[in-house]
Order: C-alpha cells, then sequence, then structure tokens
C-alpha cells in the first residue's frame, strides 16, 4: 500500500474518530472558533502594546505552538491506551502494522504526514487566518499572516518531530534515550558556557517570524526533519518488555482515605496518575512550568501597570490551571468501565472532585510559596480565596460541560466557546477589580455559588449521557 | 429470574432490538444465539441497565432495570464483551477495587479462589494493561463472580480464552448451574450453546426467531448448525 493511500485512509480516520464523538458539525466548527479567538486577541494587541511588546507575544505564541506539537505527537505515540479507555478496543491504521501486509515504517511515515496536515489544518491555519484578518484594524501588514502560518507551522513540527525521535529512542531502549538526553544537556551546557544560546537559537521559526532569512528557515527544516527522519527509520513496534509488577497498593491507599466516600475510587485515581505514561514528570512540564513562565510574566507586568497585586493574579490565573488537574484524573478513565458494576456515574464524579480537593494541595503549596518568597504577605487571604474560588469555578464549568471526557468534549467548538465564554468574564472582572484594590479579590468568593450549582447539575446531567457507539 | 417483554432498542433509525418476550428461569443456562450485529449485546445491556430500552420493559430478579441499574447490577455479574479492567491497577487491585464497590468481605480468599481456579496467579500484580487479552477476560471472569451472584449475564464467554481454559470456563458454568445458579450467556458460537446450553434462544436483525431446549433439533434429527442457519437465512431471504 503506497503511502499516499495510507495518508488519505488515515485522514478519514481522524476526522470520523473526532466527528463520532462531537458530530461532523459541531467537530467542524473548532477551527472557526480558533480563528474567531486568535481575531479577537489580535485586535487587543495595540491595548497591551505597552505592557507586552509584540515581539514577545509572538514568542509566547511560538512557544506555544512548539507545546501543541509536542502534546500533539505524545498523544500519537501513546494514545492507544487513551483510545481504548475512551472508546473501547479502538483499533486504528497506525498500529496495524502487524495485521497489514504494510512495513511499520510506510505506515509511521504516514502518520507523520498525517498528523502533520491534519493539525495545521486544524490549529496553525486558523490561527492564521485570524490573525491576519485582524491586521487591517490594527496596522499590521497582513503579510503578516502570511509569516505566522509558516512559523508557527515550523514551531509545532518542530514539537511533533522532537517528541516522536525521543519516543521513538524510547522505544528502542531506554538507555538509548538517557544516553541521547546526556549528549543533548552536554552540548546545551557547552553552548551556554559559549554564549551560543539565546531565544532564537532555542526557537528558530520564532526568529524566522522575526526576520524571515533563509539561515533561520533552513535552520528550522533541519531540527524538523533530521529527527521525523531518524524517527521513520528507528521506528518499531517490537518493545522491549518492560511489564511492571506491583504490590497492592490500592487498599493500603483507600484505608488512609476511609474517612472519604469513594476512597477506593479516589486511590485508584492516584495510581493512574503515578502509573500512567510521564507519571509524576508530567505535573513538572504542564503544571508547574506554566506557573513559573506566568510568574515571570506577571514581574514584567507589574512594572506597567501600577497598583497590580501579582499575588492575585497570580492566584486567579493558578486558579484557572489548576483545573487542568481534572484533565490528568480523567486521562485514563471513562464511565464504560463502570457500567457493568453498582455504580451511579454521579458517585465516580464525586470521587474525582475528591482528588481534585486533594492534589489542589499542589497549587496551594506553589501559592504559599510565591507569597511567601515576594514578600506579598499582604495580600495572601484575598489571594487565597480568589485561588479557591476560580479553582472550584472553572473545575464545576469543565465538569458541567464535559462529564468525564474533558480531553475530548472540549474539542468540541460548542463546547469550547461556552467554556471560554462562562471563564472569560468572570476572570477579567476579577483582575481588574483587584487592580483597583487587591482586597476586591475576595469578591471571587461569589464564584462559590454557581460553582455549587453547576456540579450539582452536572451529577444529573452526566447520569444519562451515552457515549456515541464507536 | 429473568423476564423480557416487547423489548425494542432504535439508535437514530437503526433498530437494534425489535420487540422481543422471553424468560429465563432459576437454575437455567440460557444462550442467546444470533450472528454478529443481530442485537444479543444490546440485548444484555437493556437487561443490565446499562441503556434503557426504547420501549417493552423487563424484569432481572425481580428489578425492573431502566428504573433500578443500581440494584440490578448489585446483585448479578456481568462480563461485557469490549471492556477491559483499568489500565494502571493490577491484576489483584482490580479485583480488590470491584470488591470495594460491591462492599465485600474476605478478599483476599475470594481473590485466591480465582486466581487458582482460572490459573493467572502468576499475574496478580502486573498491570492490567499489560495483561494478555486471555488474562484480561479471565480477569473479567472473576470480577463478576467475586460477590458469588445468583444469576450472572456474559457476552460471548469464551473469547481470547485457550482450549484448556475454556474446558475449565466451561465446566465452572456447567457445575454453577447445578449448584442452583443461573446464567444467560450471548454468543455466536454455536458448538458453547450445544454442550453446555439448557435452553436457547435464535435472534437475528434485533427479532426472536426461536427460543426452546437445546436438545429440540436434535430431536428432530438436525444438528444445531444447519437448524440455526436455516433459520437465519430464511429471515434474511423473508
Amino acid at each position: 500500500m503506497p503511502v499516499p493511500d495510507l495518508f488519505f485512509a488515515m485522514m478519514k480516520e481522524e476526522w470520523r474518530m473526532h466527528s463520532t464523538v462531537f458530530g461532523s458539525l459541531g467537530f467542524a466548527l473548532f477551527p472557526a472558533v480558533i480563528a474567531i479567538f486568535a481575531f479577537f486577541g489580535a485586535l487587543t494587541l495595540p491595548i497591551f502594546a505597552d505592557v507586552f511588546p509584540y515581539d514577545m507575544v509572538a514568542l509566547l505564541i511560538h512557544a506555544l505552538f512548539l507545546l501543541m506539537g509536542v502534546m500533539v505527537g505524545s498523544f500519537g505515540l501513546m494514545g492507544r491506551e487513551f483510545m481504548n479507555r475512551r472508546f473501547g478496543q479502538a483499533s486504528l491504521i497506525a498500529y496495524a502494522s502487524r495485521s497489514l501486509p504494510v512495513s511499520e515504517r510506510r505506515i509511521f511515515a504516514a502518520f507523520l504526514v498525517k498528523d502533520t496536515v491534519y493539525y495545521i489544518l486544524l490549529y496553525v491555519l486558523p490561527f492564521a487566518a485570524g490573525l491576519t484578518a485582524a491586521t487591517p484594524f490594527v496596522g499590521l501588514d497582513p503579510i503578516l499572516g502570511l509569516l505566522a502560518f509558516v512559523s508557527l507551522a515550523l514551531a509545532f513540527l518542530l514539537g511533533l518531530s522532537a517528541v516522536c525521535f525521543l519516543s521513538t529512542l524510547y522505544a528502542r531502549s531506554v538507555a538509548l534515550l538517557v544516553g541521547a538526553a546526556a549528549v543533548l544537556a552536554v552540548a546545551a551546557l557547552a553552548a551556554y558556557g559559549l554564549g551560543a544560546i539565546t531565544v532564537s537559537s532555542l526557537l528558530p521559526p520564532y526568529a524566522f517570524f522575526l526576520s524571515p532569512a533563509p539561515e533561520p528557515l533552513a535552520l528550522s527544516l533541519l531540527l524538523i526533519l533530521v529527527p521525523a527522519a531518524a524517527s521513520v527509520l528507528l521506528v518499531t513496534v517490537d518493545y522491549a518488555d518492560r511489564t511492571k509488577r506491583f504490590g497492592n497498593r490500592l487498599d493500603p491507599l483507600a484505608e488512609r482515605l476511609r474517612g472519604l466516600d469513594g476512597a477506593h475510587f479516589i486511590a485508584k485515581d492516584a495510581l493512574d496518575l503515578l502509573r500512567s505514561e510521564g507519571g509524576a514528570g508530567k505535573v513538572l512540564f504542564s503544571f508547574l512550568l506554566p506557573l513559573a513562565l506566568v510568574w515571570i510574566c506577571l514581574q514584567v507586568l507589574i512594572r506597567f501597570i501600577p497598583g497590580i497585586d501579582p499575588l492575585v493574579v497570580f492566584a486567579v490565573l493558578l486558579g484557572v490551571i489548576s483545573a487542568t488537574i481534572y484533565n490528568w484524573l480523567t486521562e485514563f478513565d471513562s464511565f464504560t468501565s463502570y457500567t457493568f458494576l453498582p455504580v451511579e456515574i454521579s458517585e465516580v464524579i464525586d470521587a474525582k472532585l475528591k482528588s481534585y480537593a486533594l492534589l489542589n494541595l499542589l497549587p496551594l503549596g506553589v501559592l504559599v510559596l510565591a507569597a511567601a518568597t515576594s514578600g506579598s504577605a499582604g495580600t495572601f487571604l484575598p489571594a487565597l480565596a480568589a485561588f479557591a474560588s476560580v479553582s472550584a469555578y472553572t473545575l464545576a464549568v469543565t465538569v458541567y460541560l464535559t462529564g468525564l471526557h474533558p480531553n475530548v468534549m472540549l474539542y468540541h467548538a460548542w463546547v469550547f466557546l461556552r467554556y471560554l465564554l462562562a471563564i472569560s468574564p468572570a476572570l477579567l472582572l476579577l483582575i481588574f477589580a483587584s487592580i483597583v484594590d487587591p482586597a476586591y479579590a475576595a469578591l471571587s468568593l461569589l464564584l462559590v455559588a454557581p460553582a455549587a450549582f453547576l456540579l450539582a447539575r452536572a451529577r444529573t446531567r452526566w447520569q444519562a449521557w451515552e457515549m456515541p457507539k464507536y | 429470574m429473568i423476564e423480557a417483554t416487547e423489548l425494542t432498542k432504535n439508535y437514530g433509525n437503526v433498530t437494534a432490538v425489535n420487540r422481543v418476550s422471553f424468560s429465563v428461569t432459576e437454575g437455567e443456562l440460557f444462550g442467546l444465539l444470533g450472528p454478529n450485529g443481530s442485537g444479543k449485546t444490546t440485548m444484555i445491556r437493556m437487561l443490565t441497565g446499562q441503556t434503557p430500552p426504547t420501549s417493552g420493559s423487563s424484569r432481572v430478579m425481580g428489578l425492573d432495570p431502566a428504573n433500578d441499574p443500581i440494584g440490578v447490577r448489585g446483585l448479578v455479574g456481568i462480563i461485557p464483551e469490549q471492556e477491559t479492567p483499568p489500565s494502571f491497577l493490577t491484576a489483584e487491585e482490580y479485583l480488590h477495587f470491584v470488591a470495594g464497590i460491591r462492599n465485600l468481605d474476605s478478599v483476599d480468599e475470594r481473590c485466591d479462589r480465582w486466581f487458582d481456579l482460572l490459573e493467572f496467579g502468576d499475574k496478580r500484580d502486573v498491570l492490567c494493561k499489560d495483561l494478555s487479552r486471555g488474562t484480561r477476560q479471565k480477569l473479567m471472569f472473576a470480577q463478576a463472580f467475586l460477590h458469588e451472584p445468583r444469576l450472572a449475564l456474559i457476552d460471548e464467554p469464551l473469547i481470547n480464552l485457550d482450549p484448556i481454559m475454556q474446558r475449565t470456563v466451561k465446566d465452572f458454568l456447567v457445575d454453577y448451574v447445578q449448584d442452583g445458579g443461573t446464567i444467560f450467556i450471548s454468543t455466536h458460537i454455536l458448538e458453547i450453546a450445544e454442550e453446555i446450553c439448557d435452553r436457547i434462544g435464535i435472534i437475528h436483525n434485533g427479532r426472536l426467531l426461536h427460543t426452546g431446549p437445546v436438545d429440540d433439533p436434535v430431536a428432530t434429527g438436525r444438528h444445531l448448525e444447519s437448524f440455526f442457519l436455516d433459520l437465519v437465512r430464511g429471515d434474511a431471504g423473508a
């Protein structure tokens, strides 16, 4: 089977997988939502230009698309488990090299091309289109939209090819991965010693966006194509046997939690989190690093906006980012795992909420640390109120709109739009109120009532939901 | 134990089960036979409250699964065809997890019994995602019978099991019924029904074409296979 045929079959498969869950229209509108979001976001650029120079915004967006590439690559390679839990025994062409008369190398090559085209159409193109549409209104050259399309696509592909390469090494041998990581670390240290590490050298697509010259373009393509080609050459489905054995840790954990209803579910959540791909590293990369970035940005921001209290604003954003913990908790779980047991869906949701509350000790610790190290102890109480309320409210909106499937349902255009509309105004009001007086952040406690209402509604709303047949 | 009356299930424009009525009495091993896509799995899902019927009604151990699905699932044991145990629990942890949900005592003894019977004690500390399909099926079997239910509903009971384990499971099911239990299985493998079932139902395109003792076709000088094929092909041609 030629690669083009495999590519088209995989494109069809990817579309049908998403449209089965969301409905064709719901999924087709997702790029439109991204375009609208980019359009309105670009319209606000001049307002914040003094605080956020355009090149800093461009850097953040390129970093975001790089991260997106990493996430798509990780999902593509480790997604079989996720798919099985979500849809039962999902069978995708990407996993079929043992049953089809096609080499794994050829399937993997088609898979990479498919992910490249599919996700550029889904994310990069609509984002660039929204930006281009806004350029006449903000006095920017429309050609910037085209340039952004190329450089953001490169940033996305950089993340995708890097994670594919590292995953391929991992599949071959953990020692190979560790060795490659060590070589990269030594090279990075040497480059740092020579003063050769700059943002542009780390992220060539961003350098290309700032200055569209052949050098950063060539470097970007080199950093994408070499790892991608190496991945295709080295790919294997004959993984080394890494079967791990564990003693019964469920019961001791449940015993410690016995004061809580659903202790076994909470213990299972903890084990899922610790034992799934990434383990505790997932927490570091998807939670603490973005928080560190937010904190650094806030330190810059306070130089330009008098009266802003970085701890309070950090607490608000911390509340929103904390809600992603719910995504981790539901990532490898599905209600179909319980439909043959005497379990109500509301019991599972309740247990997830308790797991969420326990895991919120982590962001709470971050908030305490931020308050202690920044000398902002005076506004700690309103910041604490803002963090707790926003975290609860964002969680409630997520649970109400997506049930146990936030990792899937938030791709539905209508669901995503409702999510944005429910969260953004409350956050902006809260941040503006706290600029007037940090103590006003305590007003966030008003969010607790709608949060409780939404959670109560979510419990009944998702009781009757059935996964579309797949 | 099971009483289905005019049970119907539509998925959009597709009628998966069409006005099916039958009953299963206590101490019976009933087999619902049918080709792939004939409505067997949907029937089990309705009888266990996993999906509500579009119309019609049923009683399972005196309860209505549509109104009291948790009550029904608390009483019966269920082995779904497709579901697999949670990836990041070990086999032993999964059984303890199910025991926790069902509030069972003497969990270690119950687990050991199933590890011994189905011969997978050496896999008790392996994560479910690393188990072979056959071992996962054994684990699903164990979870369904962990609370020693009086009625079990099993979708394709021997799927992924090797011939030795198939023998063990068939013997267990027969003994279980002889001890007063009731089993409802759905399968497209006629030999299983012929060997262990007391009574069968044949379903095709969502309609129940026949119910009766498994020996009926044999008593009239016909093999179950030819009886089944004539019925299904006749229905397809009708």
